[in-house]
């Protein structure tokens, strides 16, 4: 094995023990193991981070130099060092721990499926000519911030929903202790939006791309459909909160609409045939 | 409200009804088979269901006209909602906020509020620096005691969401003038040959080019695991017969002539013309030939003429052959040469029988055997022309200028008010803004502080 994969493999276990920190930690309502959480999913992005450049010198080692984001293993890699980056970012800015037992365990099962799946290779793979465009890097990568600006959204939605459990049913402590649903609206619309503005950029370059490569900058390709409906869940979403002023659950229900829309948008397309098919 | 046609068509659940429409055909057109992507896959449906389908043009949905209605449906919901609230948003950002002198300052949380042991005449020509540096369109008002400050920004961010709903205009208008006044074509060019006619692919029909192209080659270079490393046709482009350009074309790379786009879209290999042939007579040594279409050679035992009539690279799945045309005075026959003719003879055991024709040792005593045949590469070009793509480059470019408005400014206006009493100086300071209450506060307490370092 590889060694940027073995570090890989590892970074999968490190991000499975910060979930399981942060989960601890809100189940028993003791802050005591927070930084363990935090510090340890830190210590899983800076080990991520140092394998995924080994991987970009690798590739040049090999004669076939290119940025680790050219298939379904760099991808779902990926995704889950933007999820944990910004939520770390998150995490930093609104100074509170309960949001990533909901986002850190997504990191996770996007690196065990990327990690130990069998139809995933973790080979360094040359790039085909149709990958071959200054477009992939900025493809990728505002795609990926969107599709974890999502992820945040659905986590906030998960413990917007959570925290409606504990309504009226006698006091839960860990449920007392998530923070106050106006404040979980408020971030998810903020992750929401990030996510769209990254969505929107991603469709755009996509759109030039395709023009530069297959001469049609929208040819309703299965992928590109789904990506549509995928911003057009997000638009309704924004929508009725400036038109109509919808907060609270149908927004949370809303978060996690959308981002099963954007799980399909990556994963379930890919059984549709069309032109993505090396993602 | 009245109940007019105009009203339905600016209501918002219009808008979520279409959305959710539009959202759903769309999701059919990911699972049912598009025209355009070759027919085979739906092979497996039934033909009433196909029917079905045809009639309602499940097949080509997103050029439907259906679906094309239910897209202006929607233009024109986003049009009417913009305009009806497009006066609201401009009274707003027009607007002079009021010089009133109390309104803003109610229910003032007290840390807006501040003393400081100078007298007004002292600090006010800082706090007016102070509030004129951060916010435009300031106006003063001064009485007895009292002075305010009125400043606001940022009363463009209104404005933000007419653009996105503008360049989502723009990008339907592109798309129309492109499938009005633009084509997308294709052409299969074997190495060596020329042509000045593309087939379109929605319309069927062919489309004169005022130019010809040329495919002088078509390469294919492989890494060291046998992956594609790179596609290059490279063209001529001629008229009145003079080269006019040349170039490589590659993926990713198009090239540009007379305005028509060429794309490196796929590449397949036809036969060359040329095949080599080995012909034994029993006992007698054999003699390998290279032939080409029209070839014609004689045998002298059987007084045959034989010609080459056909070269194809795989007939009836069963591979490469040639086609035989032999004259001779026992009559006139046809034979199939096959280059696999062992393997197809073990599939087909009494294949002799059933077609003697594919049977190369028909005219005894001589017996063929197909070698090889040349081939040669042909390429697949795209060749498109889209007068609309400019015009969606800058709806694309208008919907982040849009996105960016929306989201990350806010009108924030401002009140400051001083008043002094018994030498002392009393400073409020009211703040209102139509988003981000966050950084509103941020900038209030950037205010707050400076304002506090004037005492």
């Amino acid at each position: 094995m590889v060694i940027n994969t073995t570090i890989l493999s590892w970074v999968t276990f490190i991000y499975l023990a910060s979930s399981i920190f942060y989960i601890f930690r809100m189940v028993t309502g003791r802050a005591f193991w927070g930084p363990f959480a935090s510090y340890i999913a830190l210590a899983g992005l800076i080990a991520q981070s140092f394998a995924l450049i080994l991987r970009w010198v690798e590739s040049y080692k090999l004669g076939i130099g290119h940025a680790p984001l050219s298939n379904l293993y760099e991808s779902l890699i990926f995704f889950a060092w933007s999820i944990v980056l910004l939520y770390l970012i998150v995490e930093w800015r609104i100074k509170s721990r309960n949001l990533g037992a909901f986002v850190i365990p997504f990191a996770f099962l996007f690196m065990a499926y990327a990690s130990f799946s069998p139809d995933v290779s973790s080979r360094i793979q040359p790039l085909i000519p149709a990958l071959q465009s200054n477009w992939l890097i900025s493809h990728v990568i505002t795609c990926f911030i969107g599709y974890a600006a999502f992820t945040i959204a659905c986590g906030l939605g998960f413990m917007y929903l959570l925290k409606g459990l504990g309504k009226g049913r006698g006091p839960r402590p860990f449920l007392r202790s998530l923070p106050d649903r106006e404040i979980l609206d408020e971030l998810a619309y903020h992750s929401v939006v990030i996510g769209f503005i990254f969505l929107t950029l991603g469709i755009i370059t996509g759109s030039v791309w395709a023009y530069s490569a297959w001469g049609s900058y929208w040819s309703w390709d299965p992928k590109e459909t789904w990506s549509l409906i995928t911003w057009l869940i997000y638009a309704a979403m924004l929508h009725s909160r400036f038109v109509r002023d919808w907060r609270g659950k149908r927004m949370a229900i809303m978060s996690i609409i959308g981002f099963a829309s954007v799980l399909f948008t990556y994963f379930g397309v890919n059984y549709l045939p069309g032109l993505h098919s090396y993602f | 409200m009245k109940k007019t046609p105009l009203s339905f068509l600016s209501s918002l659940k219009l808008t979520f009804t279409l959305l959710l429409i539009i959202a759903i055909a769309s999701i059919l057109g990911t699972v049912i088979p598009q025209e355009y992507e070759g027919g085979e896959s739906f092979s497996h449906l039934s033909p009433g269901l196909v029917k079905a389908f045809n009639s309602l043009q499940l097949f080509d949905m997103y050029h439907s006209v259906w679906f094309i209605i239910l897209m202006c449906l929607l233009s024109l919901n986003l049009i009417v909602c913009s305009v009806n609230r497009f006066p609201t948003s401009w009274r707003l950002f027009r607007k002079v906020p009021s010089l009133d002198r109390s309104k803003p300052f109610e229910d003032l949380s007290p840390d807006r509020v501040l003393v400081i042991e100078r007298r007004l005449n002292e600090v006010i020509a800082r706090v007016e620096n102070l509030v004129r540096r951060r916010y435009k369109r300031v106006r003063r008002s001064d009485t007895a005691n009292t002075t305010l400050f009125q400043g606001e920004k940022g009363a463009y961010s209104h404005f933000g969401v007419y653009i996105i709903h503008l360049s989502i205009l723009i990008f339907i208008l592109g798309e129309i003038i492109g499938s009005l006044f633009g084509f997308n074509a294709f052409v299969n060019l074997p190495e060596g040959e020329f042509t000045s006619t593309v087939y379109l692919r929605r319309q069927r029909g062919i489309k004169k080019l005022d130019f010809t192209v040329r495919c002088d080659k078509f390469s294919i270079a492989y890494y060291d695991n046998g992956m594609p490393k790179e596609y290059r046709s490279d063209l001529s482009f001629l008229k009145n017969n003079k080269a006019i350009y040349q170039g490589p074309l590659l993926v990713n790379h198009p090239i540009t002539f007379d305005g028509i786009k060429f794309y490196q879209a796929s590449y397949g290999s036809v036969p060359g013309g040329q095949a080599y042939i080995t012909i034994k007579k029993a006992n007698e040594r054999q003699s390998s030939i290279a032939v080409k279409l029209k070839d014609s050679f004689y045998l002298k035992e059987k007084d045959a003429r034989v010609t080459i009539s056909r070269i194809e690279e795989n007939l009836m799945d069963m591979g490469p052959a040639v086609l035989l045309k032999i004259q001779s005075p026992q009559g006139n026959m046809r034979l199939w040469v096959f280059k696999d003719i062992e393997k197809i003879k073990e599939d087909i055991p009494d294949l002799f029988q059933k077609v003697p024709k594919f049977n190369p040792g028909l005219l005894k005593p001589y017996y063929f055997k197909l070698n090889s045949i040349e081939t040669k590469y042909y390429t697949g070009l795209q060749v498109s022309h889209d007068p609309g793509a400019s015009i969606v480059a800058i709806g694309a470019f208008f919907i982040i200028i849009g996105l960016i408005i929306t989201f990350f400014s806010s009108h924030k206006r401002l009140w400051v008010r001083l008043d002094e009493k018994d030498h002392r100086t009393r400073i409020m300071v009211g703040a209102r803004s139509n988003r981000d209450p966050v950084g509103l506060k941020r900038e209030t307490e950037y205010l707050l502080r400076h304002l506090k370092k004037q005492g």
